[in-house]
């Protein structure tokens, strides 16, 4: 019976504990604090600045250290250090305060990034900078989410910030070409997918150069490719369409 | 200031020959503003005992708190010595190097300059470079020894230690005239061997010619140097409001001693004597040891006076002295507790050094009627243009400089040096003013009317209650309302008028001086930008068109009507009526046609004036952000108004979206971001530096390691995890064979693409990036082919591109490459960039891209498309678009696909595109066909990038050097340690300057400018250009491996690596996967509980 007072609680002082559960059993190995993630990453490649000490215990805190049959018989190997890689490799762990922020301001960035990447200013049709995007970011208070991909926070992103700024996603450039009967049919169902028709040429066969969405891109292609049976052409002309090369104010 | 002076500044301005346009140039701290102060306080516009303090013509707050001039100011003073009446156009400029532009524009729009030397300091770099500014310019300078003060107070030297003193800083000032003088014989002699081989010497005459034996001695020199027996060197200390030239005592001495003056004025600096028992004045002071002439009779007296007056506080000797010299000084300055209130009340009486100056100024400097027909031509021929070969019309107008002439029916020339932003506050259109009569009178009607209505309005009011006016008064009420809202806003019209409106807009005065002619207010003019051409217009203009009529439009030419004119009074301005030739002015409402610098001119046959020569060229650049990213519209606007507003910043935005300001330093880039929060923009800001690009490429194999010892000979260290696992790094399903080649396969298993990265040689990457206009006609011609269309092409594109594939042909040698031209399939990225696609697909033979020069012949129909095609382009774009190091674009890389198999059955890709088999690709769970492919292709691509030895690219700038021979070495000390590399030095043809070449990676350029300047004390000033991009030979990804490099740099390695340090800035910016630990050592953390 532990009582659970001041004088008996041992604490652990820079220690991270990575548990495995494996043929039944716990084990845990004692690591140092910020190093796991490293280690997973392929950063740091020395064991010995990971592993505090290569046996591996039953229970960390209570320092038992786990029995010999017990691992031979849930790893199949006597080695500790292949014993600690596994657990290091595959085991849970506590994901320390300076994993977990370095992580998320990564992704923080990662995100910015790709909302840069893919937006523009309507009005001087460039580029915001990365640098701007994470302010704006900041402004609207954004959180990143740990366990959803940057590119899905990223549209999320976009469309929060469209409040706050002038901001639009990058316009795609596309040039089709149909045969004229396909075009007349399918041009009003295009139409509703373009932002912006450049030109526009109906002779023996429709031509057009427009601007879209990026987000329609797939509709816009699957729609050509099935109502016209691949006699329909699609090219990409550019795949943002931004101002090109540097502008003196004047 | 008073109605009195203004009425005589505007009769004076008439007078071209009795006005002198200046300026006062210096090396920072040297005192150009206190003089001025000293100048300004003689005409009464600010009291003399604030002279120095003040600084008057500082009028920005953050000139006041700096202590340093940011701007250059003009005021219009008087001066009348005997009969003679003056109008002195004074203009201060500042000193601090990162303004020089600020003295380019003032020095344009002289006739003469003060040049002030610190007595202490003596010649500073910025002192050689205004000197040379001035001789650029043609302009006679002045000299002003100021601080002499400081000699005795601080460093208490004796008079006889000050005389020496004072010679040498003569001397230096005369030798850097000197080496300017003897720059410009050699530069003109090299000018004429070069330009007229053929035609003799003896052929011409004049004192232009100089051959090669006797160059230098036979131009006469001697009127270029300073003297002060010549009467163009002042000795002042403005803070103490003193100055003299030696005339001055020569007079006074000729008198009491019975010497002629004349003879004393040659005799009185330079090594004389005087003998007293002979009465004579003898030769040879110095070897002789007796007291040179100068320190006799005039250096011992100003230092008896600071003796008694500064350092012995001898109130008797004082005021022997002061009735000695027959001046009055008040009873409440002599008993002021500091020294130097009593002092500058004797000087100030005794030497004041506004008339000394100004004196010397007048006597010297030519009024703007005697400019020199050399400097017309030079103002007037635009860049290499010689002005004979000028059109006729212009050639003309040189009369026009010549008279300068204020007659009505001479041509208006007039030239715009800088726009400057006035505060709409201190436009004297909009000051407070008493009012006249009438508009009392005005005021009051209106007063009387309003207070009728309201009578009226009240009374109906009062008997809302009675039936009979009920229905009458209700429907007034509005209407007596609207009447006192109309009465109302007229009485605020007439009061604030224009007032409001202007508050929000800046305005923009431009300044400017008269050539020739009178500029009248409401004149139509035309306003010629910098590179308008005067013989266009001249042919496409009807004969004797005048402003006035309706003018076809004309490149860099505007038509506008005079709005307001001013006189520059420092911080004020004053409304002028018209401004008559010579003079320096103000001209309103130009913010329009004016960007910078203009001609303005009412004949179209004026030539633009030739471009100001700025000393410093922008070089800081930073990356500028609003605080709020919706403030972003307002940002740009303030970087518009700010680029008008000053000559030397730069502003433009970049591809990247970022907005970018460039400034001549660091002083200059405080002083723009001050102007944009406070003035322009009127938000907060953030400056940071700017976002330096990369290119990602690979190379050959290097043949040996990073101690240099060759490659493959050495031990392996077997450290584990130190070796390279060369498998480790690619994920399953990836076979990457010894010599990099790389097989993928799609995720649906139905095609298979092999890979294999080359570098290209470097000259085909630059031929590459020099013709992307070819690549892009040619891909043009391409799509349209595909669609069964042509599309002409002119012979002149179609021989650039024929000259471009066989220089292509040329570089691309050696059975590597054989026949490689042909099989090119696309370049990349954005379809034009600097890689290749080549398809070395043995069974694959699409339509060549050089398709458009062969169009006459047949093609072969066997040339066919297979499907797909586009998707193998269009994931090689991608990767192009992104390398693998830091998601830059690649450059100089050749993507060679060896193979590309489509296992499956053929009628599936036949029917694909059609409805029913659509449902066979959406079915399939990777995404449609083409999309896989584009990745597949830009995967392989990837890795086999990846499996080169890779190094990122620099943007490098070449970066020219000026700097004196003194300080070389740290010149090359802050090169060296940015990772800069020195291509040559040699030194200036006639000076003691050295002309270094280097390049410097951008990366490393931020505050470059600054350190160089600060390391070498300003002695150095670097200019960058972009120039190209630079390998850089360090491999980012490498670690140590042989026994010699783990010795040579430890086990880490990351000392070093130049390459991986920028890699990882990228990475860490993007948000990218950085290779690092986020903590070095896990023993050395301390973890403290937080209930602990």
């Amino acid at each position: 019976m532990s009582i659970f007072t001041p004088t008996n609680q041992i604490r652990l002082t820079n220690v991270a504990v990575v548990r495995m559960k494996k043929g039944g059993k716990r084990f845990e190995i004692a690591c140092y604090k910020n190093k796991v993630m490293s280690w997973r990453s392929g950063a740091e490649k020395d064991l010995d600045e990971v592993l505090q000490t290569n046996t591996v215990f039953v229970n960390v805190s209570k320092g038992q250290v786990a029995k010999k049959d017990d691992l031979s018989v849930a790893f199949g190997t006597e080695d500790l250090t292949e014993i600690c890689k596994q657990i290091l490799a595959k085991g849970e762990l506590q994901v320390s305060d300076k994993e977990r922020h370095s992580q998320l301001e990564q992704m923080f960035r990662d995100i910015a990034t790709i909302v840069a990447e893919k937006c523009v200013n309507p009005e001087t049709k460039r580029p915001y900078t990365v640098n701007l995007i994470e302010r704006a970011m900041k402004d609207i208070h954004y959180s990143v989410k740990a366990n959803k991909s940057t590119k899905q926070q990223a549209l999320e992103v976009i469309k929060q910030l469209k409040e706050s700024i002038q901001i639009q996603r990058a316009h795609m450039r596309l040039r089709f070409v149909l045969p004229a009967k396909d075009g007349k049919r399918l041009k009003e169902k295009l139409k509703t997918l373009i932002k912006v028709v450049e030109s526009e040429d109906f002779d023996d066969q429709l031509e057009m150069v427009c601007l879209i969405d990026p987000g329609c891109f797939r509709e816009i292609d699957e729609l050509i490719r099935c109502e016209t049976k691949g006699k329909g052409t699609l090219e990409v002309l550019s795949l943002k369409d931004v101002e090109e090369g540097d502008e003196r104010l004047e | 200031m008073g109605h009195t002076i203004l009425e005589r500044i505007i009769a004076l301005q008439k007078r071209t020959s009795n006005i002198r346009n200046l300026c006062i140039l210096a090396h920072v701290d040297h005192g150009k503003t206190t003089l001025a102060d000293c100048l300004v306080a003689s005409n009464g516009i600010i009291s003399s005992r604030l002279a120095g303090k003040l600084r008057y013509l500082d009028s920005r707050e953050d000139e006041q708190i700096r202590g340093i001039t940011m701007k250059s100011s003009a005021i219009s003073l008087h001066y009348t010595t005997g009969e003679d009446e003056y109008l002195i156009n004074l203009i201060d400029s500042p000193g601090h190097v990162d303004f020089s532009s600020e003295v380019s524009t003032a020095v344009r729009l002289c006739d003469g300059a003060i040049v002030v030397v610190d007595a202490v300091e003596g010649v500073c770099p910025q002192t050689q470079v205004v000197l040379r500014q001035a001789w650029l310019e043609n302009i006679r300078p002045v000299l002003v020894i100021n601080k002499i003060d400081r000699l005795i107070v601080e460093l208490k030297l004796t008079s006889q230690e000050a005389f020496t003193h004072l010679q040498k800083i003569l001397e230096q000032v005369n030798a850097v005239t000197g080496t300017l003088f003897t720059s410009k014989v050699l530069e003109e002699r090299a000018e004429k061997d070069t330009g007229a081989p053929s035609s003799c010497p003896e052929n011409s005459n004049g004192d232009q010619v100089y051959d090669w034996s006797a160059g230098l001695e036979e131009t006469d020199d001697s009127d270029l140097y300073f003297s002060p027996d010549r009467g163009n060197v002042v000795f002042a200390s403005a803070i103490d409001g003193w100055g003299f030239r030696i005339h001055q005592f020569a007079e006074m001495y000729s008198q009491k001693m019975g010497i002629r003056s004349s003879v004393l004025l040659k005799t009185l600096w330079g090594d004389f004597y005087l003998n007293l028992k002979a009465k004579k004045i003898m030769k040879g002071a110095q070897s002789k040891g007796k007291k040179p002439l100068f320190v006799q009779l005039v250096l011992d007296n100003i230092w008896s006076l600071y003796d008694a007056v500064v350092t012995r506080r001898d109130k008797e000797k004082v005021e022997k002295m002061v009735t000695s010299l027959g001046l009055k000084v008040m009873a409440r300055d002599l008993r002021h507790s500091d020294p130097k209130v009593l002092l500058s009340a004797i000087c100030s009486q005794w030497l004041p050094v506004s008339q000394a100056v100004l004196s010397m100024v007048c006597e010297k400097l030519p009024s703007p009627a005697e400019m020199s027909s050399e400097r017309v031509e030079k103002l007037m021929s635009v860049g290499v243009r010689r002005f004979d070969s000028l059109h006729e019309k212009t050639q003309e107008l040189k009369k026009a400089f010549l008279d300068c002439s204020a007659d009505g029916t001479a041509p208006v020339i007039v030239f715009v040096s800088k726009m400057f932003a006035v505060d709409p506050k201190s436009l004297p259109q909009n000051k407070q003013r008493p009012l006249t009569q009438e508009e009392i009178a005005q005021r009051r009607e209106l007063a009387r009317q309003r207070h009728a209505e309201r009578q009226t309005t009240n009374q109906s009011a009062e008997t809302p209650g009675s039936p009979d006016d009920g229905g009458a008064s209700i429907p007034s009420t509005p209407a007596t309302n609207s009447v006192t809202d109309t009465l109302c806003a007229q009485t605020e019209a007439l009061s604030v008028k224009a007032a409001v409106e202007d508050e929000s807009k800046e305005h923009f005065v431009a300044f400017a001086r008269v050539y020739s002619g009178v500029i009248r207010k409401g004149q139509r003019v035309f306003v010629l930008g910098p590179k308008y051409d005067p013989s266009l217009a001249l042919r496409t203009l009807p004969e004797g068109c005048s402003v006035a009529d309706e003018l076809p439009a004309i490149p860099h030419m505007a038509c506008c009507t005079v709005d307001r004119l001013y006189l520059l009074m420092g911080r004020e301005l004053d409304e002028l009526d018209e401004v008559p030739s010579g003079n320096v002015l103000g001209i309103g409402g130009m913010e329009e046609f004016i960007l910078k610098s203009a001609t303005i001119s009412t004949s179209p046959a004026c030539p633009p004036f030739t471009p100001l020569n700025f000393e410093a060229t922008p070089i800081v650049r930073v990356a500028i952000e609003p605080k709020h990213p919706s403030e972003m519209p307002k940002l740009v606007r303030g970087m518009k108004l700010l680029n008008q507003a000053d000559p030397c910043a730069e502003v433009l935005i970049q591809e990247t979206g970022e907005h970018v300001l460039v400034t001549a330093g660091e002083v200059h880039l405080q002083r723009c971001l001050d102007d944009l929060r406070e003035r322009f923009a009127k938000i907060e800001i953030s400056a940071s530096e700017p976002i330096i690009p990369f290119r990602e490429t690979i190379i050959r194999p290097p043949k040996v390691d990073m101690v240099n010892e060759e490659m493959g000979k050495q031990q392996k260290v077997a450290v584990i995890h130190q070796v390279k696992d060369d498998q480790s790094k690619y994920p399953e399903g990836i076979q990457v064979d010894s010599t990099g080649l790389v097989i993928l396969t799609t995720p649906n298993k139905m095609a298979t693409v092999r890979v294999r990265a080359i570098p290209l040689p470097e000259q085909v990457t630059r031929l590459l990036e020099d013709n992307v206009e070819v690549i892009r006609t040619m891909e043009q011609f391409s799509t349209f082919v595909r669609e069964g269309k042509t599309l002409d092409i002119n012979q002149k594109i179609l021989e650039n591109i024929q000259d471009f594939k066989v220089k292509l042909e040329s570089h691309l040698q050696g059975h590597k490459w054989r026949g490689a031209v042909e099989r090119i399939w696309a370049f990349g990225p954005r379809r034009c960039g600097p890689n290749i696609l080549l398809n070395s697909i043995e069974s694959y033979r699409r339509p060549s891209i050089w398709q458009c020069l062969d169009q006459e012949k047949e093609r072969p129909e066997t040339l066919t498309f297979r499907d797909f095609d586009n998707s193998i382009v269009s994931g090689f774009q991608l990767a192009t678009l992104s390398g693998p190091m830091c998601e830059e674009p690649l450059m100089g890389v050749c993507f060679s696909i060896e193979t590309w198999d489509m296992n499956f059955q053929k009628d599936l890709v036949d029917k694909e595109p059609s409805t029913d088999t659509q449902s066979g690709s959406s079915v399939d769970c990777y995404g449609p066909f083409s999309g896989q492919l584009i990745a597949t292709v830009k995967e392989a691509c990837r890795y086999a990038f990846q499996a080169q030895p890779q190094r990122l690219m620099a943007a490098t700038y070449t970066c020219e050097i000026m700097a004196t021979a003194e300080v070389l070495g740290r010149v090359y000390g802050v090169l060296s340690k940015r990772e800069g590399r020195v291509l040559h030095e040699e030194m200036k043809e006639g000076t003691d300057m050295f002309i270094i070449k280097a390049v410097l990676p951008v990366a490393e350029s931020f505050g470059f400018a600054d350190e160089i300047r600060k390391r070498t004390s300003g002695l150095a000033s670097p200019q960058l250009v972009f120039s190209h991009w630079e390998v850089i030979s360090s491999d980012p990804l490498w670690v140590p491996t042989t026994e010699e490099e783990y010795l040579h740099f430890g086990e880490k390695a990351d000392s070093s690596n130049q390459a991986l340090k920028y890699m990882n800035a990228v990475r860490r910016r993007k948000g990218l996967y950085v290779d690092e630990k986020i903590v070095e050592h896990g023993e050395k953390q301390r973890t403290l509980g937080k209930n602990k």
